[in-house]
């Protein structure tokens, strides 16, 4: 059979059907690259190549959900658990709906669209690595992966000095962190004599040099905190999220958080869990939980007051966008202080869903924004937004229920997604959690500002100068029915969904018993 | 019948939301917003009727005491129903919700000329989401519910508000917002110091909870206790709104349009002390017990405060406004009293300010449609050119005072009855008085000031000569404005005349709610260790 004859060719322990989606990803991108040099142009054609690619890899995905399928393949470097498979859905619909968003962008800016699809289909094909990725090495190579695609990506509309500030700036702040992450990398390999997250974190108990664990942690903290936006290495996120053409900012603000957030999770939750009564492992799990509530708490704080001050729209979801990493990571530490491997998961379920509620939310916005912003992204103040509330009903109310939905109000996507990352943090009993919590409660009552300031310059004061509102393409109707009903489907009736994600994992790709 | 019993309140949340949706249908197929608030007004009187058949008894209560009761799972991974039902507590503010929407719809009837569909959608929506705080008996479910009410709200006053409605929009939303985050917190809290404690996984149950906590099996440690206590009070202390929580009230009352500030002061306060009296006290009657001279404190303070800011208010709508913080301050005096007297005259209260203060800011809202000021110097003589405006307002501010026979009277009778009897203040031993009746004494003096603002106001607006000339041509009350104020003027008669019917319904659920929160943790009931009454006092002497 073909199947005995593929298996006495690859080497042992090398498993392809674990990495097919990953692999469908990749060669739809190398596909609409090859067919873009033989028929330049095309912009439907590779958005329809990208968007098959795309929805392939999801049904592959979503067939692999489930029992049958191995836990990890290719001797451990890829682990199959809701962990990757969550978040994998999460970038795929990023990037679904990052090309739809996209087509209004292309037309306006004549961005070589061929280009634009097979760097976002890489860039995607990074992210689904580094939620698969059960070692450093896949990790980081993923991660690279995802960055080069999107330093060039930012710096697309190459006749605007603000994008190309945006690209070198991303570039050189992100080469910076890479390096962090890398040498931290490094450390924790002499550390503990492997880069498998499996092993290091059997390993943790009994380190060959604890010292060298530690600033290998801190140094990833620095690496992964800059690629999440968490305070106080976001200072690069407001510069480049404004400068960079408005869907690939929305692309980086949800995509590329989410994938950040899926390897920082694995590789501290899962990688340095707590063994108890073992001193090098509680001392190390003690330092990363108290250092990432702290810095969560600066994160929220930070975020929130400065969005206050913003003008510019992007600006404004930009400052939101590090509040929104400080959200999460009140689900991330709740999952590292969880006692059970059912509550662990659980909780990174919960992080998995609140980055998808705040994907379909934001994406939706960052839709509505470029849909309005004329050419060079100039229409993006919320000057630019005064009284059309009543003029375009359609767009003004889907804004506003994206802006309540990043408030958390009831009955949309953002509140199922704060109170799912807030149950495991309180579930912890911890008074530093708790007192995180309240931060962070606070934190969305600030928000409440500026999320409503949008909300009123549309609907509350009225319009002095000419408004005719653009034209609605068919892409862009499809990108405002999917958010919305998704933003009221998440905050509705998500109760299956988060059943799924919270699905236990196969216990063998749990390293430790605690 | 049985359908109706068992989806009564269901259909009493969504039929609104139908309505919504008929009302944007409507004008995106036809096209005449002139017709929406027929519509709308069918809708909401048809809610109305619906709400009466919660007369009927034909619905046997649950275990739990609750009538109409509903239970069906909504979010099973973290454990949430979407339960409902009706008490004493609740029954009258569900009926007060659905009375006073017709009233409210009809009063904008020309008032609204621009975006008339949202006005119209955010109206109905604001409805349901009221209606469902009331009954919800999930936690969860409920904080929904209290926060989805701020939307339309919020909408309301910033869109067809005032001068300065920006600012107050916002500020209502973000006083109100922050407030029940932090309730949000204490929720999922109290979830898992359930499945702590009874081992049975987290719950946001209220009637499981309250079951757990009367039969031992959940026992709050004092801190924490107090921790949950204080996040649900801040909530609803905000929204009452308890002094000094109230800032954004006058704001709020002042700008939102007439059909908006009838229904904050009618409904949206009483959220606040619904929601003290429902999770609160059922909930933390330790902690209630151990805060009542906290509250009750604040209460003196809101009812003296609120009368001597409205007395200098230039405005009549802002008078109208400091008004409700002092009468909502009789509100959480009563309550804290936990005596069954007090406790019953709160709840009246609540539904005779709805009434009453709802007509007010109607009344209010005609004279501003024909003049477009509020100022009281701009008029005087009213009751010259406008007799019938004149009387409907002399009557409507006398039940306000809390004149006999007009039911402002009874509730604050009751209350100070209460506070009189109360032993809530027994534990302050200050000076060795019996602070309940300094506390008394003190309610009675707001009493006397409402009367000064009150009466002074009408006396400034409507006796005397006519002294402004735009005045003399001001047209009296039309047809469509009598009527809808007819139902209210027979309402407040009729509660002060009878108030029995409207005791005798709540009468159980509050006996039962003032043994719970009477109770010691111990199992007795706190009548037995009260200090000396006066009389003895005086013997011992």
């Amino acid at each position: 059979m073909n199947t005995f004859f593929l298996a006495d060719l690859v080497p042992a322990g090398v498993n392809i059907p674990i990495i097919l989606p990953e692999l469908i990803v990749a060669l739809a991108g190398v596909i609409v690259m090859v067919y873009d040099s033989f028929f330049p142009k095309q912009k439907v054609a590779t958005g329809a190549i990208s968007l098959l690619g795309l929805v392939g890899s999801g049904i592959v995905l979503a067939a692999m959900w489930g029992t049958g399928s191995p836990d990890s393949g290719w001797n451990g470097m890829i682990a199959h658990d809701n962990l990757r498979v969550g978040f994998s859905f999460v970038f795929l619909f990023v990037s679904a709906i990052t090309i739809l968003i996209s087509t209004v962008w292309i037309d306006r800016e004549r961005v070589p669209a061929g280009e634009y699809h097979a760097l976002l289909l890489f860039a995607t094909f990074g992210m689904m690595l580094m939620s698969s990725g059960n070692d450093l090495v896949i990790i980081f190579l993923g991660l690279e992966t995802l960055s080069l695609a999107t330093y060039v990506m930012a710096g697309l509309r190459r006749g605007d000095l603000k994008s190309n500030e945006s690209s070198m700036k991303y570039f050189i702040l992100g080469s910076f962190a890479s390096a962090f992450l890398l040498y931290g990398m490094a450390l924790i390999y002499g550390a503990t004599g492997s880069t498998n997250i499996t092993q290091i974190a059997a390993k943790v108990a009994d380190p060959n040099f604890p010292g060298l664990l530690l600033i290998g942690a801190a140094m990833m903290i620095v690496g992964f905190g800059f690629k999440i936006a968490m305070a106080p290495f976001h200072v690069w996120t407001p510069d480049v999220y404004e400068g960079a053409p408005t869907p690939v900012t929305g692309f980086m603000a949800t995509g590329a958080k989410a994938a950040a957030f899926a390897s920082f999770i694995r590789v501290f939750v899962i990688g340095m869990p707590l063994i108890a009564g073992v001193q090098a492992s509680v001392y190390l799990h003690q330092s990363w939980i108290t250092v990432l509530t702290v810095l969560a708490m600066a994160t929220i704080i930070v975020g929130n007051v400065a969005a206050i001050m913003q003008d510019n729209v992007k600006r404004m979801l930009a400052y939101s966008s590090i509040a929104h990493a400080g959200y999460a990571l009140v689900g991330f530490v709740g999952a590292g202080l969880a006692t059970t491997v059912i509550a662990r998961d659980e909780a990174i379920a919960a992080v998995a869903f609140y980055l998808l509620t705040y994907t379909v939310t934001n994406l939706g916005a960052f839709a509505i924004v470029t849909f309005l912003s004329q050419k060079n992204d100039r229409r993006a103040d919320f000057e630019d937004y005064n009284g059309i509330g009543f003029k375009s009903p359609v767009i003004a109310f889907s804004l506003s229920i994206f802006m309540l939905s990043l408030l958390g109000m009831p009955l949309t996507a953002g509140f199922m997604g704060k109170v799912l990352v807030f149950r495991p943090a309180l579930e912890a009993g911890n008074d530093l959690l708790t007192i995180l919590v309240v931060v962070a409660v606070i934190g969305t009552a600030i928000s409440a500002y500026y999320y409503l300031r949008l909300i009123v310059v549309m609907f509350f004061r009225e319009r002095t100068t000419q408004w005719t509102e653009p034209r609605m393409s068919a892409a862009m109707g499809a990108v405002l029915v999917i958010t919305v009903v998704g933003v009221l489907y998440l905050g509705i009736f998500a109760g299956g969904l988060i059943e799924k994600f919270a699905r236990s994992s196969s216990p063998s790709v749990i390293a430790a018993e605690r | 019948m049985d359908f109706i019993n068992q989806n009564l309140l269901t259909i009493l949340i969504l039929l609104p939301v139908v309505g919504a949706v008929l009302v944007l249908a409507h004008q995106m197929f036809w096209k005449q917003e002139g017709q929406l608030k027929w519509l709308t007004l069918g809708f909401t009187l048809l809610n109305f009727l619906v709400s009466l058949a919660m007369f009927s008894r034909s619905s046997v209560a649950g275990a739990s005491g609750f009538y109409f009761e509903q239970n069906v799972p909504w979010i099973s991974a973290i454990n949430t129903n979407y339960h409902v039902g009706v008490d004493g507590l609740s029954f009258w503010l569900v009926i007060l919700t659905t009375f006073i929407m017709p009233i409210a719809v009809l009063s904008t009837w020309h008032a609204v000329e621009k975006r008339a569909t949202a006005f119209y959608v955010f109206l109905l929506l604001l409805e349901s989401a009221m209606i469902g705080v009331f009954v919800s008996l999930d936690l969860l479910v409920f904080y929904l519910f209290f926060e989805a009410s701020l939307v339309p709200m919020f909408f309301l006053i910033g869109v067809w508000g005032g001068e300065n409605r920006i600012y107050a929009a916002v500020k209502f939303f973000i006083f109100t917002a922050l407030g029940s985050l932090l309730m949000l917190v204490a929720i999922i809290g109290l979830y898992y110091i359930y499945a702590d404690q009874t081992g049975l996984g987290g719950s946001f149950d209220f009637v499981a909870i309250l079951a757990a906590m009367q039969s031992g099996t959940l026992v709050l440690a004092p801190q924490a206790g107090m921790l949950l206590f204080l996040a649900f009070a801040l909530a609803f202390a905000i929204k009452v709104p308890v002094f000094p929580f109230h800032t954004w009230l006058p704001d709020a009352h002042t700008e939102a349009p007439t059909a908006g500030s009838v229904i904050l002061a009618a409904v949206l306060l009483k959220m606040g002390t619904y929601g003290l009296m429902r999770f609160n006290f059922a909930l933390f009657p330790d902690q209630s017990r151990e805060m009542a001279p906290l509250f009750i404190t604040l209460a003196i303070i809101g009812i003296i405060y609120g009368a001597l800011v409205a007395m200098v208010q230039p405005d009549v709508k802002r008078l109208v406004a400091y008004s409700s913080v002092a009468h909502m301050g009789f509100v959480i005096l009563g309550m804290f009293s936990f005596t069954e007297a007090g406790m019953q005259g709160a709840l009246f209260t609540m539904l005779a300010h709805g009434v009453t203060t709802g007509a007010l800011f109607l009344l209010v809202g005609f004279i501003y449609e024909r003049r477009h000021t509020r100022e009281i110097t701009q008029f005087g003589g009213l009751a010259n050119v406008m007799p019938v405006y004149a009387t409907i307002f002399v009557i409507t501010t006398m039940a306000s005072v809390g004149l006999p026979f007009l039911n402002g009277f009874v509730g604050e009778f009751l209350i100070m009855l209460g506070m009189f009897q109360s032993h809530a203040l027994d534990t302050i031993q200050l000076l060795g008085w019996n602070w309940n009746y300094v506390a008394t004494m003190l309610a009675g003096t707001g009493v006397i000031f409402a009367a000064v603002y009150l009466l002074w106001m009408v006396q400034r607006v409507f006796f005397g000569k006519v002294t402004n000339d735009k005045n003399k041509a001001l047209v009296d009350l039309s047809w469509r404005e009598i009527g809808l104020m007819v139902p209210l003027l027979i309402l407040m008669v009729y509660m002060g005349v009878f108030p029995q019917p409207f005791l005798k319904r709540s009468e159980n659920t509050i006996k039962a709610l003032q043994e719970r929160v009477m109770q010691r943790a111990g199992g007795t009931i706190d009548h037995a260790d009260v200090k000396p009454g006066l009389e003895e006092k005086i013997a011992a002497r």
